[in-house]
């Protein structure tokens, strides 16, 4: 056990350190929000995926949704792998860039107008600093179940390390330590499903002692399982997580959508998150299918478990020898440092970007804004520890994400999808539709007691579609100059325009080549169309085998 | 203020459901102590644990579940396997009492597995989706996708469209 401590002080200290390294070079807004534009595809897929895995998702809450609910968990692994990535770097990230944006809610100002973004924002401000808050309630009852060190003292180390280094380096620092901590997870976690299968003889035999000795329902093994489950019934999953939830996640969470922007070039924000659909499906082995196997360990070994989320840390605690234990704390605590630390840049660059340099105080140095950055990092890593002992008390901290989920997403998708896909959306058609299926959301789920979040996500999604629809043809079309560049049409027509001004030049000749594809072509394996299939052929495999 | 509001937030904290994770914590601990001490060949120290372990069971743990089972259901799993868990604790203490550690591993895992918080997925009954789940599940989800596909080919056709008119030029 010493061991162990001693290789999860030296990781944190080198985490620690690390961080102010990077933070030398920060001199300017777009540096700390953005790390200077500079990322290339593979920091870019790393950061995404450990911002997206940390305790909260992944490891310890969606690790304890798996023990709680079985194998549908992992369908935000299948799933989110291949609609909200590939569809999200193929379709909506051009225009983020295009906007030439710091966050999500200034795309919907450009494209709708300031009220909207206020609303947005202080809604994903709020998840944002319950979403840390979680990180923090996890990390810190895992590392006092594994080593039994104090809570709260674990705790308050915890923001120490992590709020240093996203303070201090903004998010060049946090991507260029989501990077390290992406392969430390992966190298440091994967030890323990081989160890897991072969101690219940492999997945067949885990169903075996399930399903025949044990006689659980089968829908402990079924990706699309029965309506008594909080995701469920089967065809919601499909409809709820597929087109809303997971697309609305990645095209509409700051966090991942920041990472893009700080690529160095629109083709390596695209293909870093297409990519990155591999390691997240591969996930669902790291950490779904190994609580499968924990039932069993807990029974066979006299190994207590007091609730969901403390299943994984104590499934490790009891399997893993000390040395490789502390390797494993290592990655488990890399994982939840990553996620706190882009939740984090995000939250601040949410509320200087969308609120205090827009609304509040504005027209001041860049230099002002990137001190109030640093302050406002600091204040959200406060209100989040105050909220640490509230989040505790959730008896399974996916379900109270889920929650606040199942009411943000389901509008967002809708406006968003509108404000690409159809010019004639206006500002007050946006306005009356996100408010409307938000509202229609909290009533869903208060009022009539909704408890599966995919069905208030689509039904809040089908509201908020239709009524910015009527409400948009009921009013004033949009000027042309105010959509230019933000919607898919405009962008077809820019393009043609751009190609007829050529063909001019050229005396009518006839050019074969869009001028924004105008560069040097990727080589096979950086083709994003290859890595596209690719990971949608191992979505297919993966849920046509576990389905 | 901000003070104020943290010990507020802090002393909030570890009513009933903390205590009950507390208490069952360490009627676990003990059980443990009593196969450690048995492979040990203890038996003093086995059913100083045992009797620990039981006290904690009769005096701490039985009466949260049935307290909490009157107003909440919060423990209801617990409820149901109350009597179960009692068995195995009147065999174990006979098994300790009378030297005989075959089957006393076994007795202390399903007790403490008896106390655990088992996955409520193991409960869900077969598949029973009615036929507005398929209509309005998979019917529109299959729609919306019919309209992505018409909507990309409208696109593409706009597209192609306005080529041609600018290509007239």
């Amino acid at each position: 056990m010493p061991s162990d401590l001693i290789i999860i002080g030296i990781y944190l200290a080198l985490m620690f350190a690390a961080g102010i390294f990077f933070s030398r070079n920060i001199k300017s807004t777009a540096d700390y929000f953005l790390a200077a534009r500079s990322a290339p595809w593979f920091w870019i897929m790393g950061a995404v995926w450990a911002t997206n895995i940390g305790f909260l998702h992944g490891y310890l809450a969606h690790g304890g949704a798996a023990y709680e609910w079985g194998l549908v968990q992992a369908n935000f692994e299948w799933f989110q792998g291949p609609f909200g990535y590939i569809l999200t770097g193929l379709f909506f990230i051009a225009f983020y860039w295009r906007a030439g944006i710091f966050t999500v809610p200034g795309f919907l100002e450009k494209r709708y107008g300031s009220a909207i973004r206020v609303i947005y924002s202080i809604g994903w401000l709020i998840f944002f600093i319950i979403t840390i808050a979680a990180e923090l309630y996890l990390g810190g009852m895992f590392l006092k179940n594994i080593i039994g060190l104090p809570f709260w003292p674990t705790v308050l180390v915890l923001t120490g390390v992590v709020g240093t280094y996203t303070l201090l380096g903004g998010l060049g620092a946090a991507i260029m330590m989501e990077f390290v901590q992406f392969v430390i997870m992966m190298v440091g976690t994967m030890p323990l499903v081989f160890i897991l299968l072969n101690m219940v003889g492999g997945f067949e035999g885990l169903t075996d002692i399930l399903l025949n000795q044990w006689n659980i329902s089968p829908q402990y093994f079924s990706v699309l399982p029965d309506n008594h489950h909080p995701y469920g019934p089967g065809p919601w999953i499909i409809l709820g997580q597929c087109f809303v939830v997971t697309i609305g996640w990645c095209a509409g969470h700051q966090s991942m959508v920041q990472r893009n922007l700080g690529a160095r070039s629109l083709y390596d924000s695209k293909l870093g998150y297409i990519v990155a659909g591999l390691p997240k499906t591969l996930g669902a082995f790291l950490y779904i299918v190994p609580m499968l196997a924990a039932p069993i360990i807990f029974a066979q070994r006299g190994i207590f478990v007091e609730k969901a989320d403390a299943a994984y840390g104590k499934l490790i605690l009891n399997l893993l020898p000390t040395g490789m234990l502390g390797l494993f704390i290592a990655g488990l605590t890399s994982a939840g440092l990553s996620s706190i630390s882009g939740v984090l840049n995000s939250s601040s660059t949410i509320v200087i970007k969308d609120i205090y340099e827009r609304f509040m105080v504005k027209g001041k140095p860049d230099h002002h804004y990137f001190v109030a950055g640093r302050w406002a990092t600091f204040g959200i890593i406060v209100a989040s520890l105050l909220l640490v002992s509230i989040v505790a008390k959730s008896p399974l901290i996916m379900w109270l994400e889920q929650t606040l989920l199942a009411i943000l997403l389901g509008p967002f998708m809708a406006i968003l999808i509108l404000a690409i896909f159809w010019r004639r959306t206006n500002t007050p058609g946006s306005l009356i539709g996100y408010l409307t299926g938000s509202a229609f959301a909290i009533y869903y789920q208060q009022v009539l007691g909704q408890r599966v979040f995919f069905k208030i996500s689509w039904w809040s999604f089908v509201v908020a579609l239709v009524v910015t629809v009527v409400a948009s043809l009921l009013t004033k079309r949009p000027k042309p100059e105010k959509v230019e560049g933000l919607t898919w049409e405009s962008d077809f027509h820019a393009k043609v325009g751009a190609i007829t001004e050529q063909r001019a030049e050229n005396n009518g000749t006839k050019v074969t080549q869009l001028p924004d594809i105008k560069i040097t072509m990727p080589p096979w394996h950086l083709n994003l169309k290859y890595w596209a299939t690719g990971i949608l052929i191992v979505q297919l495999v993966l849920l046509f085998f576990f389905g | 203020m901000l003070a104020a509001a943290t010990i507020l937030l802090l002393v909030q904290t570890a009513p009933a459901q903390e205590k009950f994770i507390d208490v069952r914590q360490e009627m676990a601990d003990s059980l443990t102590e009593v196969k450690d001490a048995v492979s040990e060949n203890n038996w003093a120290s086995a059913l100083e644990s045992f009797n620990k372990a039981k006290d904690i069971w009769q005096n701490e743990v039985k009466p949260l579940i049935v307290e909490d089972n009157k107003t909440k259901k919060r423990f209801d799993e617990y409820f149901g396997r109350m009597n179960e868990v009692q068995e195995d604790l009147n065999k174990l203490g006979q098994l300790v009492q009378n030297k005989q550690s075959t089957e006393i591993e076994s007795k202390v895992n399903a007790i403490i597995w008896g106390i655990s918080h088992h996955p409520r997925g193991f409960d869900v009954p077969d598949r029973v989706y009615n036929v507005w789940d398929w209509v309005f599940g998979l019917g529109i989800g299959l729609g919306f996708c019919v309209f992505a596909v018409v909507a990309g080919l409208y696109l593409r056709r706009s597209y192609y469209r306005r080529y041609a008119k600018q290509q007239n030029l």
